[in-house]
């Protein structure tokens, strides 16, 4: 069955590959008349601009119901939230000019700098305007040349973001390749491989080695993309998605005992057993770089090189100053053990009311000063009565990419065994319990059988 | 006899000797952030080098590419001239092999 599933859906991923190569109908029409923003795309697509104004690759927010602390009737995400990853949004970290640092340079940043529109029309803006804004090609184009794509002042001083608007690059549009996509999300929270810290290379991620893109999975619909449940990744399209279902069935494994173990643990805790990127940072230190500029002081790893945390889930997330990451228990009857790449990061927060406070990230980038950068944050947000005072936050990011090659996955000793990755006491199960998991009764001969077929 | 056996034998060893401190200081990881002066690319398309100003001493320092994933990012212009680049790489003999290279920058 799962042999049947994999032919599927290889097959799909070339029949994909074949679509992709073909030339994208209207070609012809383009060549002849050039590219002139969306309503070149409209000619064919009508209404896919404004649709695309109403997600959240447009907004950056959404209402979102499965996190603490969080008014359901409102729009949050990365447009507004504090947390110690970034310890800025959209709002106090707008695309702009950093004040010229003590070697006289300066440079453009921002959180919306992956933002695909201008600029001008940016982070939830609406209207013809916001419509025509929006940079279609630097999703959908395989020759997008990204130089095109860079901060600059225009004639009255403000910033904007250019675009690849060229012939070339619209004449070679198709599906969102692995490249389209990774451009914006391997950049996140401080460079490349920092916030996520997976790669979706082939030597990193068994569904790329067998042509599959993040697209295949992440099936878009009316511009609308499925998430999984990431706990510390709130703003959604309204669609999830899971490995079960078109690809995976619920019971994938040959072995009915691996089987067995899907209704208390996720797919991802046995095929995903590594995770990396920055485990750590500290936003009231800044470290001066070699060009004069400063940066949050990081602790990272690479891809594959970090252990990640095991705990039960049921989907809905304890969101406090000091936490962000999986409420969930044992016996809640909704939970399953999940992995996620925990992460620590200090911050101010303010002693008046306990809130984490954000940082414009515009001084401190010049100058190292991280105070002057919650000044700057307070003032832009109208907070006025505040009195920051350093502190830690944890958090728990969903650990869903770089599945691992079969033979690669955990089997039953590296839990079970007494040095095993989960911790079965932390997770809920009592002495007795305990001493029964971690019995090498549970997998010995299992595992001598399997010694001896390869031996 | 013993005398010139002995004598090639201690020969033997320094030459053994000299030649894995030669390798030994030829597999030296260095790292450097510097921006990048020019970019090649080899016709074929699976090399380039770049040029990169040292920020600290401002000596340039030529490395060579061959990782597709870098590679790519000079083809689509991701990378290039004027970019600060964080870079490990390792020296051997006068090719500094890149291991490592990444756009200081974030968002």
């Amino acid at each position: 069955m799962t042999g049947k599933i994999a032919v599927i859906i290889v097959g799909c991923a070339l029949f994909a590959t074949a679509a992709q190569a073909k030339d994208h109908p209207g070609k012809e029409e383009i060549l002849k008349d050039g590219y002139q923003g969306p309503k070149t795309c409209e000619a064919c697509h009508p209404g896919k601009a404004k649709e695309f104004l109403g997600t959240v690759h447009w907004k950056h927010a959404s209402k979102i119901d499965h996190v603490d602390n969080i008014n359901p009737d409102e729009e949050h995400g990365m447009k507004d939230r504090i947390y110690t990853m970034c310890n800025g949004n959209d709002i106090v970290n707008n695309l702009k000019e950093v004040p010229p640092n003590a070697l006289g340079k300066t440079k453009f940043t921002g959180c919306n700098t992956c933002h695909p529109g201008d600029h001008t029309s940016d982070v939830g803006s609406t209207g013809p305007q916001a419509e025509q804004a929006i940079d279609c090609l630097i999703c959908h184009s395989s020759k997008y040349d990204f130089s095109k794509r860079k901060p600059v002042k225009d004639k009255d001083g403000k910033v904007v973001m250019t675009q690849d608007r060229s012939t070339e690059a619209a004449a070679n549009i198709g599906r969102p390749t692995i490249k389209n996509c990774m451009v914006c999300h391997e950049a996140a929270g401080g460079g490349a491989m920092i916030k996520r810290g997976f790669s979706m290379t082939k030597e990193a991620e068994v569904h790329v080695t067998k042509g599959i893109i993040c697209v295949d999975c992440h099936k878009v619909k009316n511009h609308k993309f499925p998430t999984g449940r990431d706990p510390n990744n709130w703003a959604h399209d309204g669609i999830y998605m899971t490995c079960t279902g078109e690809c995976h069935s619920a019971t994938p494994h040959t072995d009915a005992d691996y089987n067995r173990h899907t209704a208390k643990i996720a797919c991802q805790t046995c095929h995903i057993p590594k995770t990396g990127g920055a485990f750590s940072k500290d936003f009231t230190k800044w470290e001066k770089q070699s060009n004069g500029f400063y940066e949050p002081s990081t602790l990272k790893r690479e891809v594959n090189e970090t252990a990640p945390v095991y705990a039960w889930y049921n989907l809905t997330v304890k969101n406090t100053p000091q936490f962000i990451g999986p409420k969930g228990s044992r016996s809640d009857g909704k939970s399953k053990i999940y992995p996620f790449k925990i992460f620590q990061g200090k911050a101010y927060f303010n002693k008046k009311n306990g809130q984490l406070l954000s940082m414009d990230f515009a001084p401190p980038i010049a100058n190292g000063d991280s105070l002057a950068g919650v000044a700057s944050a307070a003032k832009i947000l109208g907070i006025k009565d505040y009195e920051p005072v350093p502190g830690w936050q944890t958090i728990y990011f969903g650990s869903n990419h770089q599945v691992s090659p079969k033979n690669k996955a955990l089997s039953c000793a590296n839990c079970h065994a007494l040095n095993g990755v989960l911790n079965f006491k932390e997770l809920g199960y009592n002495s007795k319990e305990v001493e029964k998991l971690t019995n090498p009764e549970l997998y010995f001969e299992k595992l001598l059988k399997l010694q001896q077929e390869n031996e | 006899m013993r005398k010139i056996f002995s004598i090639v034998m201690i020969m033997a060893l320094m030459l053994f000797t000299s030649l894995a401190v030669v390798k030994t200081a030829s597999a030296e990881e260095l790292k450097m952030t510097g921006t990048i002066t020019k970019i090649e690319l080899a016709a074929d398309g699976k090399s380039a080098t770049a040029v990169l100003k040292d920020s600290k001493t401002g000596a340039s320092v030529t490395i060579t590419i061959t990782d597709d994933l870098t590679l790519d990012k000079f083809k689509d212009k991701r990378i290039v001239e004027g970019d600060e680049i964080r870079t490990k790489y390792e020296k051997s003999g006068d090719v500094n092999t890149s291991k490592m290279f990444k756009k200081t920058a974030g968002c």
